[in-house]
């Protein structure tokens, strides 16, 4: 059977441990594990979700710009740090499952192995009160 | 595939009165595949015993090191083939972005710590990085996969015939992850170990003992039982004992393993604490324990 690398391994393991919304994608840009803190903010467990393509999570969340506008997705922090292989940052807005807009702080990062890039972690920080996911 | 033990203990060679069924040796596993390959799984102290029981034959040796913690490479300066002009010793390991592999052994194999440096090793001994894809020795094929420890560490599955050996003997799989709920794709090591013949794998701790001890990279007594369960080997052999336990914590840990381990519906002879010079022999779903020597 394929097997995940070792590196997304653990890093879903620490995400999974953390307070702080993050998502995990793989060097195909499928997103492959977002935490509880996360499902929280999304008002959707990624257990009821699974693994989606990259097409499908940049939409099913938004985001959109501080004017409300799409974002595209190759502009996204997490597509950036996948496919360029750099730390990535941006202030957007995403929606929940319920419709609430939330905002949001991303800093997304590559995951570079031995052997290449091997995907992305994106963390994201609430920045309006009451919008906050994280620490509960 | 024959396999022999010749070093179980983890961390630091732990000889006394109160190791000598377990063994006090670090590790070091031989496998002679079926078309007569010697491989060395690992050269903690426990090729030393190897190293003389192969010293009257020119050969050729494959060395697997898993990583490079001093229990699993303390052993080579002592490895009496590496002083033998008539031997080829291929060394395999992890590759680091830091240094290359003989750079690395280099640091263990010089002075102050060695009397001898690696370009004075009378054989003729090269270095080689485990290649991403599965990679043939004798007939065997190999295949190394990154597994959840400290620093760059391998795991092997060693496919020879219908038989196969699954060696990670330094393995944290359980480390912030839940190995009974767990997606099978999302445990580290467990390609390696599906579906082995034989599985030699990390048991260090008891399982009262892990909480002192998360994040060293090994696994308590519940982690192996549920990795093994996971991965389907047909046999376990608990592997890299901790220093501190003796003989007699050793037989209540056994003990311990086999009544969980049927509890979970497997037999008895299923699982055990690998012991110093315990030799087992790999045929297509068979595996068969000989006595311990």
């Amino acid at each position: 059977m394929s097997q995940r690398p070792l590196e997304l391994i653990l890093a879903r393991n620490l995400m999974s441990a953390l307070s702080t919304p993050a998502f995990l994608v793989d060097e195909g840009g499928l997103l492959v594990f977002y935490n509880e803190a996360a499902g929280i903010l999304l008002g959707k467990r990624f257990e009821e979700l699974g693994t989606v393509g990259p097409a499908e999570w940049g939409s099913l969340f938004g985001p959109f710009d501080e004017a409300g506008k799409p974002i595209p997705y190759d502009e996204l922090p997490l597509v950036i740090a996948v496919r360029s292989g750099r730390p990535a940052h941006a202030n957007l807005e995403i929606s929940s499952a319920d419709g609430a807009r939330h905002s949001v702080e991303v800093s997304a990062f590559p995951i570079l192995t031995a052997h290449g890039s091997q995907g992305a972690i994106a963390v994201f920080w609430p920045t309006a009160p009451g919008n906050n996911g994280a620490g509960r | 595939m024959r396999v022999k033990l010749w070093g179980t203990r983890g961390s630091i060679p732990s000889p006394g009165p109160e190791t000598i069924r377990y063994g006090g040796n670090t590790s070091c596993v031989g496998v002679t595949l079926s078309d007569g390959s010697l491989l060395a799984l690992d050269a903690g102290t426990g090729i030393r015993s190897l190293g003389l029981a192969v010293a009257e034959k020119p050969a050729r040796l494959n060395i697997l090191l898993t990583h490079l913690h001093l229990d699993h490479i303390q052993g080579l300066v002592f490895f009496a083939p590496a002083f033998c002009p008539q031997t080829e010793i291929v060394i395999w390991g992890p590759a680091s972005p830091e240094a290359s592999l003989r750079d690395r052994i280099a640091r263990y194999i010089s002075a102050p710590l060695s009397p001898v440096e690696v370009r004075e090793l009378p054989c003729e001994v090269s270095f080689r990085h485990c290649p991403e894809s599965e990679w043939e020795i004798g007939s065997a094929r190999i295949r190394a996969a990154s597994v959840a420890h400290r620093g760059p560490t391998l795991g092997y599955r060693i496919d020879d015939g219908d038989s196969s050996l699954a060696y990670i003997p330094d393995h944290e799989p359980a480390l912030g992850a839940d190995l009974d709920r767990l997606e099978k794709d999302w445990i580290s090591g467990f390609a390696l170990a599906q579906g082995a013949s034989l599985l030699i794998h990390d048991g260090q701790y008891a399982d009262h003992e892990y909480p002192g001890h998360l994040g060293w990279g090994h696994s308590a007594l519940s982690h192996a039982l549920s990795f093994a369960r996971r991965t389907g080997a047909e046999r376990t052999v608990l592997f890299h004992h901790d220093p501190l336990h003796s003989d007699d914590f050793l037989d209540g840990l056994q003990r311990e393993a086999q009544e969980r381990w049927v509890a979970l519906g497997g037999s008895a002879e299923g699982i055990e604490l690998g012991a110093e010079r315990g030799e087992y022999e790999l045929s297509a779903r068979t595996v068969s324990a000989a006595a311990l020597s």
